[in-house]
């Protein structure tokens, strides 16, 4: 057997999901969060302005797992799967930022509660 | 080398080798077919099967067809008409679309994978009967005409009792749900076996990308189905019990319904493309002639569409009234998960355009979904956007669009599939002039049928009218989309007389008649029982090594576990990243258990049906010991350490290692039980923020003092139970542990029991009490379950099952346990909770 990727530990695997996890996450917070300030009649501004913390907040957060993900080890040393796998999550988690950026970021200018 | 299985190869041991690995793996001949667990066996049957049901489903569809074909149309009165077209959508999805593309991948993902059969053939084979009786239960319904009829999404209020009294909608949330039973349960033991069983050397980077699909589609699976399988309970709960879960007028909601249902059926459509999308970038590269373009950025996209999919099931609720900022989240998200198809889309295209594409057939249907897809793909987009979709929605704009996607995300692919693997089914080829035929009837008949839905639902049709008056300048619009039904209709019956055909008269093929380089054509055709005589390794010299070249090798025995041995059907499990070997998994012979549990539960599901609740009691009873009687005869009764398994290597049994398939199985079943459990949470915060009629300030007062008991004795039960494993570990008593662990599990059942007695408002009377009475049944099923498996425990404890070496069973208890503990504190703290937070917010607005 050679030891290709065998460094790499299975719990590697969970990072395939992070960034699009935090991409769910922002969703369901953003929609409750919405739902819940136009059922209590809270102030649009008030309103708006929470969920923009929220959007940003959870930007960042993908922002943040992203560059952790670029940061790790690479090269010869990673192996082959071990890059692979590299450049499979760094990559989900440029799309989840984009994701996060285009799908939460613009409504967020739309009339609060019409 | 080591150990005695090693042989040096000699010119018989292929034969040799044949008849003994046959005599251990193979199923036996008459009745005890029944008793198969064998993916190849099972896999066959189950597509068999769903193309029956695609069959029935075509008949209905087409009589709609006729129905509609003409104004005023006097074939079907309007409740037929209802009955036919929802079966006509719930067996295409339910019966069709799933199990077959489940199929595929039961069938064939061992054998790419190259590997000997899947983690828990037991399962395998108790999913194949839950499919089959579900299936003949929505059938027979039909037949004796009381067969569903509120469409295949049964909106709420249509489908509660109120609108549809008889047990129309009973048969569709009971039958559908245990048919889902059997996606589910496939969709785990895929998991785990994409992860845990391939080839040795076979690391993620060199797992060929069907494994990648049909893993993903299965993780998406686990997911997807919990919230229709509870939606379906609260339903038939609603129905059978009068718990107000949709109903406005006591603090349900229908439109919890629409969101329960749309967040499992967005992602469904998506669970139905992605194997067929695994099919094209498997047989596009054969037939380029080149590596598929883009290994890592399809990866990448098909983990976005994941994700994605499930984020933007509100764009099937755009008209409900959700204010537009919500809606534009998910207009946005639908708009965006076309990215990551397209990303599929142009690695295929690359591929053709980079190699040195051979014409066959397969290649023609290949051409048909680009055609049909992308054209799919595009209203899709338009659809998302919410001004075009008011103006469309309800209309047969969109049954054309999802006609274009389903059928044409499903169809093409799927026959293409068909043309491609045959060979290896049936060891013969398909006669071209016949086939290419049928391919042009469909393709022309297709597109005939449904591209004309779009105009008429431009021209304002609305989906599900039994007739029309012939004033609306549709008639000749809808009297071609028929014409061209009965084309397509023509075009699938030659495909059928094809393969007829090819059966009896097809020129016999060689060995990996394609040139591929997947594993399924490294080994006799058609295939056997234990798949390969010996188990392929998998290295950067073998990347690219034609399959059937290889062949022969593996058939003398020269790969991993070339032997037999104690008679055990034995495989190898792998590291999940890297494919070292690292486990011999012995799998179980074949058994009537899966028939007589499937049995037992359609039992079950008839008594729940016809309302015989002692009889559906007794058969949960009987579901629940053969599960715990099949848990008794998994595994070895002493430990064995490492044992050779070929090419120098050894390797613990399955039950001596950590990383075994049942722990990651058990993580599957959290993964999906959490999901359920997160959706009653979600349900009942809904009901809270959006239901109308909820009382501003009611302060129900559910019992501080029981909720504390059942929280105390369920953390007791886990701290017994992790001790028992303590105790086990050191090869020191353990039965003490389990007792207690049982005696608190039983005692915080009756805590909880005591609670639901004395919830208010009454649980009839108000949503309110109703959701608290649902989270505590969830956690009074989960202790129950804690209970079997303790039972099993000390089952197995005395069978010398379970040993220092061997703890697998001991850790699934305390994990569950763990996990029955979280979500019992979250139930209760949501139930104790809710009253208040009704008066704490204040008035709604
Ligand atoms: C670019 C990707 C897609 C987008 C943006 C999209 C968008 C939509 C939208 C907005 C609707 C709701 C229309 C309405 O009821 O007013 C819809 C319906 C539907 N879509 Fe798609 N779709 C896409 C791809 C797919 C795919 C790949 C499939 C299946 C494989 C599919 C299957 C369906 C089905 C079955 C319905 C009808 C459900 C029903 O109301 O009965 N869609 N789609
Ligand atoms: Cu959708």
């Amino acid at each position: 057997m050679n030891a290709r990727g065998h460094s790499v530990p299975a719990r590697r695997l969970w990072w395939l999901a992070a960034g699009f996890t935090v991409w769910c996450n922002a969703l369901v917070l953003l929609y409750a969060l919405h739902a819940i300030g136009c059922v209590f009649a809270w102030p649009a501004g008030a309103l708006r302005w929470t969920l923009v913390v929220v959007f940003v907040a959870h930007l960042v957060a993908v922002g943040w797992l992203w560059r952790k993900a670029a940061s790790a080890e690479r090269g010869a040393a990673a192996g082959d799967t071990g890059n692979f796998l590299q450049v499979v999550i760094e990559w989900t988690m440029i799309a989840a930022f984009a994701a996060t950026l285009v799908t939460f970021g613009p409504p967020l200018w739309l009339t609060a509660c019409l | 080398m080591s150990g005695s299985v090693e042989q040096p190869p000699q010119p018989a041991n292929a034969l040799r080798l044949h008849r003994q690995l046959a005599a251990i793996w193979a199923t036996g001949p008459g009745v005890q077919r029944l008793a198969a667990v064998n993916h190849s066996v099972l896999g066959l049957r189950m597509m068999i099967t769903s193309f029956v049901f695609f069959a029935i489903g075509g008949v209905l569809g087409m009589l709609t067809r006729v129905q509609l074909a003409t104004p005023n149309s006097t074939f079907m009165d309007a409740g037929t008409y209802n009955q036919v077209f929802t079966m006509h959508g719930s067996m295409m999805l339910f019966l069709f679309a799933i199990p077959m593309v489940e199929s595929v991948a039961v069938y064939l993902t061992p054998k790419i994978l190259g590997t000997r059969d899947f983690a828990f053939p037991r399962l395998t084979a108790y999913g194949y009967w839950c499919y089959l009786f579900g299936a003949t239960i929505l059938t027979v319904s039909l037949l004796a005409g009381v067969a569903p009829d509120s469409g295949w999404f049964m909106y709420t209020p249509l489908s509660s009792n109120v609108f549809t009294p008889g047990i129309n909608a009973d048969v569709w949330l009971l039958g559908v749900t245990f048919v889902e039973i059997s996606a589910l349960s496939l969709a785990m033991e895929i998991v785990v076996s994409v992860l845990k069983m391939r080839a040795p050397g076979m690391s993620l980077d060199r797992m060929p990308i069907f494994g990648w699909y049909i893993l993903v589609t299965a993780l998406m699976m686990i997911v997807a189905f919990p919230p229709l399988i509870l939606g379906s309970i609260l339903l038939e709960v609603e129905r059978a019990f009068g718990l107000p879960f949709f109903d406005p007028a006591r603090g349900g909601d229908p439109l919890l319904w629409q969101h329960l249902f749309w967040l499992f059926g967005h992602p469904d459509v998506y669970i139905i493309f992605l194997p067929m999308a695994a099919v094209l970038s498997t047989i596009i590269p054969v037939f380029a002639g080149r590596p598929l373009v883009g290994y890592r950025a399809i990866v990448v996209a098909i983990v976005a569409l994941a994700f994605l999919s499930f984020g933007i099931w509100v764009h099937h609720m755009f008209t409900v009234g959700i204010p537009h900022l919500a809606l534009a989240f998910f207009s946005a998200g639908s708009a965006i998960v076309a990215v990551p198809t397209a990303v599929q889309i142009f690695a295929w295209l690359a591929t053709l355009s980079h190699g040195r594409p051979r014409w066959d057939l397969p290649m023609l249907y290949v051409f048909g979904f680009f055609f049909v897809f992308v054209a799919g793909g595009l209203t899709g987009v338009m659809l998302a956007m919410v001004p075009f979709d008011w103006q469309a929605h309800d209309t047969y704009f969109v049954v054309a669009h999802m006609h274009y996607v389903v059928a044409g995300a499903l169809a093409f692919p799927m026959l293409a599939a068909l043309y491609y693997w045959l060979p290896l089914l049936t060891g013969r080829s398909t006669v071209q002039r016949l086939s290419t035929v049928a391919f042009w009837l469909v393709f022309v008949g297709f597109n005939m049928t449904f591209f004309l839905m779009h105009l008429t639902g431009l021209l304002g049709m609305p989906r599900r009218i039994y007739t029309y008056t012939g004033y609306e300048s549709w008639n000749w619009l809808n009297l071609l989309s028929s014409v061209g039904s009965f084309i397509m209709t023509i075009g699938f019956a030659l495909v059928v007389i094809d393969l007829v055909v090819q059966l009896r008269y097809g020129r016999r093929v060689r060995r990996d008649p394609w040139r591929a380089t997947t594993f399924e054509w490294a080994m006799p055709i058609p295939p056997q029982p234990y798949a390969f005589a010996s188990i392929p390794h998998v290295g950067a010299g073998t990347d690219r090594t034609e399959a059937g070249r290889i062949a022969l090798s593996l058939a003398r025995g020269e790969g991993y576990l070339g032997a037999a041995r104690n008679g055990w059907q034995e495989t190898l499990g792998v590291h999940m990243v890297s494919g070292k070997p690292d486990q011999l998994i012995v799998l179980p012979q074949p058994t009537y258990l899966p028939l007589w549990t499937a049995l037992a539960t359609a039992v079950a599901v008839l008594a729940l049906l016809f309302k015989l609740y002692p009889v559906a009691i007794v058969a949960t009873v009987v579901i629940a010991g053969l599960f715990v009687l099949a848990a008794q005869r998994s595994g070895h009764a002493r430990d064995y350490g490492p044992l050779p398994v070929g090419r120098g290597v050894s390797v613990p049994p399955h039950t001596e290692v950590a990383e075994a398939p049942p722990w990651l199985a058990l993580i599957c079943v959290l993964v999906a039980d959490g999901t359920l459990f997160a959706s009653l949470l979600f349900g009942t915060f809904y009901l809270w923020i959006a239901a109308p009629n909820w009382p501003g300030g009611v302060s129900p007062d559910p019992s501080r003092l029981l909720a504390l008991g059942a929280v105390a004795a369920l953390a007791v039960g886990a701290v017994a139970s992790r001790l028992s494993l303590r105790a086990l570990a050191a090869a020191g008593g353990a039965q003490g542990w389990i007792v207690l662990a049982m005696l608190a599990l039983a005692g915080s059942i009756a805590a909880l029991v005591g609670m639901m007695g004395g919830v208010t408002p009454d649980p009839r009377t108000h949503a309110l009490g109703a959701t608290a009475v649902a989270l505590l049944c969830f956690v009074v099923v989960h202790a129950g379950i804690g209970l079997l498996f303790l039972v099993s425990n000390l089952l197995r404890l005395a069978g010398g099952r379970v040993s220092p070496r061997r703890l697998v069973d001991f850790r699934l208890t305390r994990l569950w346990l763990d996990y029955t503990t979280v979500t019992g504190v979250l139930a209760l703290a949501l139930v104790l909770a809710l009253p208040a937070l009704v008066s704490v917010l204040g008035a709604r607005a």
